[in-house]
């Protein structure tokens, strides 16, 4: 046993490059599975965090609608005796500093105490003549100085001293605050202690000072609730919840929190089927390490074997250093994925950040499921691979073992019934789309389907087209004849390199169609539906926030601008619904911003009498996920209480997947008691000039309040601009899988060309110069780049297919139409060159240079 | 009384040294509580404010002991039972120094815009009855002892405690502020002694003075914090008092037109040689009282004697003073006597405590430090580890009145943002030569070591 051990830890010492290329593979495709998990983790976790140091200790948090909550019902809820702790919570985004944009959350500090179990009151000792310097910078009053500062100081705010020196504002230091457009001086009058990460994008006011600034006199953006828990708790719970009048509703912290989460769920899940496929790629990598490790050792298997080894043993053998393999590849690949998850964390949060929530990741997280996850996979990827060789080395009769023609007689026979494989699982993948109707998951398993359908075709395919190439070109030179028979013979290297490059590149050529036709349908839709001559809006973070308003004297001075023929009104939020919330865009529209609608079911022709008395019309996401049709009616929580809404129509629209419905702006107003504007559309009489009126619209506003005026091509800019940056991880991610598919394709080359060093001694004894064994070698990597390409083509187009029609249906509910451009063919094609290229460069080298004579002695 | 100044003032401090102290014993006992519900802190209840874990350490600012008083910081007040001893290890590890709070609180005292108690003035009522928000500090402070029809005895006390941030005159009236501003917190206790169940339950609340979750006005009079209310009603001369907490509540009506004593000269009550250190200060000391008492939903109809004790001004303790003992009497003749013992950091008394003397008549009397001896006779040690005396012998030479005062309940401490004991007693003794018997309530203040 001990000799076999020895046997088997000499031989990896002794080829350190081929051992390197096996780990980096294994580590790779774990590493991309781990900072995939790392940068969501992140994301997902200093959302709660922030969610956390938001409302901390509540066990339930009362909401309205959009417009908030009136706060005479905290005050009566108050005095009512309850026994639960109630603090009213005053919230929105402000913009501080150089555009950055911090959470303003206004507190009572009393009933935030009496809420969290503690309180967040703090101030620094005002500045005075008397104790000016530098000594009271830092320390922090207590007693009354304090409360009084902060409930009476105009201006007063806190934040965490981390925020504090990041954006260069010093105790009892002013600031600007601006909310929509308006800007407020605020003092700095004290930094919190807390060194939770929760605390980093937040802004702490008085609950006076936050109405004052949101300009939400009267309204609360929430009642933070804490009752006691078990029975004691449902009792209060209930008493409480008979006290709510209509259009407020109670629920537990963290389903509130989780709402917010599960917005993202479609999103992470993409991203974890993508560092799923590295790993994919990373075990052909393993697969070819580890059974160029065993065809290496035949001799000394079949030596072994024919002493009296057992199978059992030889099994055992490479089944423990596929295990020892797999357990450092894993290690170095949670080493590797840390760090790439780092760098992965931006692009995920700003993805985040685009398209959901505002979140600021100051804190990198490594789930422990993760760890374990992705070192169970490396492992298991490890023994799978090693299992295929490990049987067929232990299964030859001790003779065979020393016959290498023996593996690749079996490798063409494996070749051809991978082809029967390859044609059960291309059928196994639609049937599974066809079956399943709107499982994301099922999705994902055909698209798997699919990529290992290109795989278990691609060695059949090397080998046809080897063979005729070598027939082809056998005619005008041996050597290529050589060059291309020697692909076709050597199946069992060549065809697992191909078969991973094919993957990657199959992976590649779909998920470029994808976004390449995602990019053109919504060019396209921006193009028809952005249509304005200008649009207006009252900046500041999170569409829905309240505070995001355009003041109505500014609205209608706008609106006296000379030139203008129509314009529309929207209003964004975020209304419950008893299936979860629901964007709603609430809108004024004239006669061509009706025509800008992208309707695509729905009868025109009745449809705006039917939305001027509150038909609404949804989004295709919006009625995909919540399986709308139209005439179908979607309940919605108003100020009054729940109320059921027709739907007129459906419109295209990509801007959000949680979909969106559009509703008569009166309707809403009337129903939500909301009648804020937040954005404007302008629309310029025919032959108007634009230039002179914004110049006009910029003086009417000017001095009053800041709005972003954008036209049509700026939006369409900035659509696109947001557009490209979320599919920046997608491609991080398949150049990351491309990486793994192109260092297999090294270790696959250099395992071929040690094993054929013998041969090649003689052809260069016979004359072949080291130039031209070098061009042998990258001729027939080229040559194999050049067939993966080719079997990745229709894999890729139908990837594309199932991207567009299924997983990003299902997960997102948009319909895409196809836009192919032979760019993204010829990117393809550059990327598996320059790989297959790439690969060859060191085996060439090393071809060069070996000694003929101990090679061609060998024997 | 007296502890305006002085508990105001040192209330604040002293929350700070309990906020701290209290957040590290919650840490201590995680899961003790949590999620415990409470809007007010109740001695009664077991620790309802456990921080979460995270971020309590943000707590450590100085700044937040502060608002521990003011805001109710205070986790939950351990109950009777489980004063343990981490309790008793981080009285002693947090004690400060006395020195450092009061020279503190002098500095911080010295805010000008308050008016300031400075000469005798006189008294305007039912105006004064109202709030006086030229001063930083106010309360309207009743206790009493209650018999319910079916025998069982109660003691009660509620206060009221205004404390001005700004003074009116200072705050200036901003276009399109909102209605949450304030410039004055309340806090109120409320706090019912069940003699026959030997229980006490102490509640405490705070709140700003805004939207009418709290504050107070002249006319029609009223007090209010949440649902603990003060007003007069149904007439000028009934007041109407209510608090619920827990299992009790309590709604009493009060005879308004009761005796009164204008405590120090004429009202105006000094504390110290400092000027300043000094209040307005009336009592009211044998209101009548009838109404409903509530324990576990059964309500009892109860009556009794109760004391009110007005107080306002904007000074605070001075350096050298500790803490105050301070008695109420009401005795069976008609007759009252309040006296407040102002103790040194040497545990002397204050040569400038002082009471008044009500005769059965009406007539009143001031009582100066020389006419009043205090003899303490047995002592208490609290489940928090606080030694109080808890048994007096009281006389009063030029009243020929010889009283030893008792407490009808050992544990009355409210283990409130500053603790103190407070608590119904019964007196017993001589009055010119004959038997005399009554009832007292006594506050002691100081004695707990700073929080």
């Amino acid at each position: 046993m001990s000799t076999l051990w020895a046997a088997s830890v000499r031989h990896l010492l002794r080829h350190p490059a081929q051992l390197a290329l096996a780990l980096l593979g294994l580590a790779l495709g774990v590493a991309t599975i781990i900072a995939v998990d790392i940068a969501t983790a992140s994301s997902g976790r200093a959302f709660e965090l922030s969610m956390e140091a938001v409302n901390g200790a509540a066990t339930h948090e009362v909401h309205g609608g959009p417009a908030g909550i009136d706060e005479a019902l905290y005050v009566r809820l108050k005095k009512s005796g309850l026994a639960v702790a109630l603090a009213p919570v005053v919230e929105g985004y402000v913009d501080v500093g150089r555009r950055e944009t911090l959470q303003l959350v206004g507190i009572d500090p009393i009933a935030d105490a009496d809420v969290r179990g503690e309180s967040r009151i703090t101030a620094a000792p005002s500045p005075s003549p008397s104790n000016e310097g530098a000594e009271t910078a830092s320390s922090q009053v207590g007693g009354i100085e304090a409360v009084t500062r902060w409930l009476t100081e105009p201006g007063a705010a806190v934040m965490a001293a981390s925020t504090a020196s990041r954006l260069g504002i010093p105790v009892n230091g002013s600031f600007q605050v601006g909310v929509g457009g308006e800007v407020h001086e605020a003092t700095l009058i004290g930094t919190l202690g807390s060194e939770s990460a929760g605390y980093d994008t937040l802004l702490l006011a008085d609950i006076a000072q936050a109405q004052e600034w949101l300009g939400l006199h009267g309204r609360l953006t929430r009642i933070d609730v804490r009752v006691s828990s078990g029975a004691e708790g449902d009792r209060e719970l209930k008493l409480l919840q008979a006290s709510l009048p209509p259009g407020t509703s109670i629920q537990t912290a963290q389903s509130r929190t989780q709402q917010s989460l599960d917005m993202t769920a479609a999103f992470t899940t993409n991203l974890q089927a993508m560092s799923l496929l590295a790993l994919l790629v990373g075990i052909f990598l393993i697969f070819s390490a580890v059974s160029f490790a065993v065809v290496q050792r035949r001799r000394i298997i079949g030596v072994l074997r024919a002493l009296g080894v057992t199978r059992a043993r030889v099994m055992m053998m490479i089944l423990s250093e596929a295990l020892l393999l797999g357990a450092v590849g894993s290690l170095l690949g949670l080493a590797l994925g840390t760090f790439i998850g780092r760098e992965l964390v931006a692009l995920v949060s700003r993805t985040i950040n685009d398209l959901y929530f505002v979140v600021a990741v100051n804190e990198v997280v490594v789930p422990g499921f993760t760890i374990a996850k992705a070192v169970a996979a490396g492992i298991g990827a490890a023994l799978v691979a090693a299992a295929v060789p490990a049987i067929e080395v232990a299964n030859s009769a001790p003779s065979l073992g020393l016959r290498r023609s023996v593996v690749e007689q079996r490798a063409v026979h494996a070749s051809r019934w991978l082809l029967g494989v390859s044609a059960g699982l291309a059928v196994a993948a639609g049937v599974i789309v066809w079956l399943s109707d709107r499982s994301l998951l099922a999705g994902f398993v055909a698209l798997f389907l699919l990529l290992l359908t290109v795989s278990a075709i691609t060695p059949a395919v090397l080998r046809g087209l080897a063979l005729l190439a070598s027939r082809v070109a056998g005619r005008f030179s041996p050597i290529a004849r050589l060059a291309a028979g020697d692909v076709a013979a050597s199946l069992s290297r060549t065809g697992v390199a191909v078969a991973a490059l094919g993957l990657a590149i199959a992976a590649m050529i779909g998920v470029s169609i994808m976004v390449g036709s995602f990019r053109e349908s919504l060019r396209d839709h921006l193009a028809q539906t952005i249509r304005a001559d200008f649009y207006i809006t009252a900046p500041g973070a999170g569409f829905g926030r309240p505070e995001r308003r355009i003041d109505p004297d500014v609205l209608r001075d706008i609106l006296a601008v000379h030139g203008i023929a129509e314009h529309t009104e929207s209003r964004r939020v975020t209304v419950d619904s008893a299936r979860g919330p629901v964007r709603v865009d609430a809108l004024r529209m004239d006669a061509k911003s009706r025509d800008a609608l992208a309707i695509i079911e729905g009868d025109k022709s009745t449809l705006w009498a039917a939305f001027e008395k509150g038909a609404v019309i949804v989004s295709e996401p919006l009625a995909w996920h919540m399986r709308l049709g139209v005439g179908d009616r979607i309940p919605l929580h108003t100020a009054s209480g729940e109320r059921e809404f027709e739907v007129a129509a459906i419109y295209r629209e990509y801007g959000n997947d949680r979909g969106s419905l559009l509703m008569n702006r009166a309707v809403y107003s009337r129903l939500w008691e909301d009648d804020a504007v937040t954005g404007m559309g302008i629309y310029l009489k025919e032959g108007a000039d634009p230039d002179a009126a914004a110049a006009a619209i910029r003086e009417a506003v000017a001095g009053r309040q800041s709005l972003a005026m954008t036209s049509s091509g700026q939006i369409r800019t900035i659509s696109m601009r947001i557009f490209e940056r979320t599919f920046v991880i997608t491609r991080v991610l398949y150049w990351l899988t491309a990486g793994v598919a192109a260092i297999g394709l090294v270790s696959a080359l250099l395992a071929w060309e040690l094993e054929r060093s013998r041969e090649l001694a003689i052809v260069r004894a016979l004359g072949l110069t080291p130039r031209g064994a070098g061009a042998l070698i990258e001729a027939q990597t080229g040559f194999m780049g050049l067939v993966a390409f080719l079997a990745a083509i229709p894999a890729g187009v139908l990837t594309a297919v199932l991207l567009i029609t299924v997983i990003n249906r299902r997960a997102f509910g948009w319909v895409i139409e196809f836009h192919f451009t032979t760019q993204q063919f010829v990117n393809a094609f550059a990327v598996a060159m320059i790989a297959a290229l790439a690969a060859g460069i060191y085996p060439a080298w090393r071809m060069a240079r070996a000694p003929l004579a101990s090679d061609i002695r060998e024997e | 009384m007296m502890r305006a100044l002085v508990v105001m003032a040192s209330k604040l401090l002293r929350s700070v040294h309990r906020g701290a102290r209290e957040s590290a014993f919650e840490q201590r006992v995680p899961g003790a509580g949590q999620r415990a519900p409470g809007r007010t802190r109740s001695a009664s209840g077991s620790g309802r404010h456990a921080a979460p874990g995270s971020s309590w350490r943000g707590m450590q600012w100085p700044a937040c002991w502060l608002l521990a008083l003011l805001c109710g910081c205070n986790p939950g007040a351990p109950s009777r039972s489980d004063a343990s001893k981490t309790d008793a290890e981080a009285v002693v590890s947090n004690a400060p120094t006395e020195a450092d709070r009061l020279t503190a609180l002098r500095e911080n005292s010295h805010l000008p815009e308050f008016e300031r108690v400075l000469a005798p003035r006189a008294f305007d009522f039912p105006r004064d009855h109202g709030p006086h928000p030229t001063f930083r500090h106010e309360w309207w402070y009743f206790t009493g002892h209650l018999d319910a029809s079916t025998g069982e005895p109660f003691g009660f006390e509620l206060t009221f405690f205004r404390f001005g941030l700004k003074p009116q005159a200072a705050i200036e009236s901003r276009p399109n502020a909102s209605s949450w501003r304030a410039n004055q917190i309340y806090m109120a206790h409320f706090a019912v002694t069940d003699l026959e169940r030997e229980r006490f339950h102490v509640a405490e609340r705070f709140s700003r003075d805004a939207l009418g979750l709290a504050g107070a006005s002249a006319n029609p009079f009223r007090v209010a914090l949440d649902d603990w209310s003060l007003e007069a009603a149904p007439s000028p001369s009934t007041w109407r008092l209510v608090a619920a907490d827990g299992s009790y509540s309590l709604e009493l009506q009060l005879d308004a037109d009761s005796p009164m004593m204008l405590n120090g000269d004429a009202g105006f009550s000094r504390k110290s040689s400092v000027e300043g250190a000094a209040s307005y200060y009336y009592s009211m000391p044998r209101m009548s009282a009838r109404g409903t008492l509530t324990r576990d939903g059964k309500t009892f109809d109860v009556q009794g004697k109760v004391w009110l004790d007005r107080e306002w001004g904007s000074g605070a303790l001075t350096g050298d003073q500790q803490g105050w003992d301070w008695f109420a009497l009401q005795l069976e003749d008609g007759s009252a006597l309040m006296f407040y013992a102002l103790r040194t950091r040497d545990s002397k008394r204050d040569p400038h405590s002082a009471g008044t003397w009500l005769a059965s008549d009406g007539t009143t009397r001031p009582l100066a430090n020389d006419d009043v001896s205090i003899e303490v006779q047995s002592h208490w040690t609290s489940p928090r580890h606080v030694r109080y005396p808890a048994k007096w012998r009281l006389r009063v030479r030029s009243l020929n009145l010889d009283v030893e005062i008792e407490p009808r309940l050992a544990d009355q401490e409210l283990n409130t943002s500053t603790r103190y004991w407070e608590g119904a007693c019964l007196v017993k003794g001589t009055r010119d030569g004959r038997e005399i018997a009554g009832k007292a309530y006594v506050e002691l203040v100081g004695y707990a070591p700073a929080r």
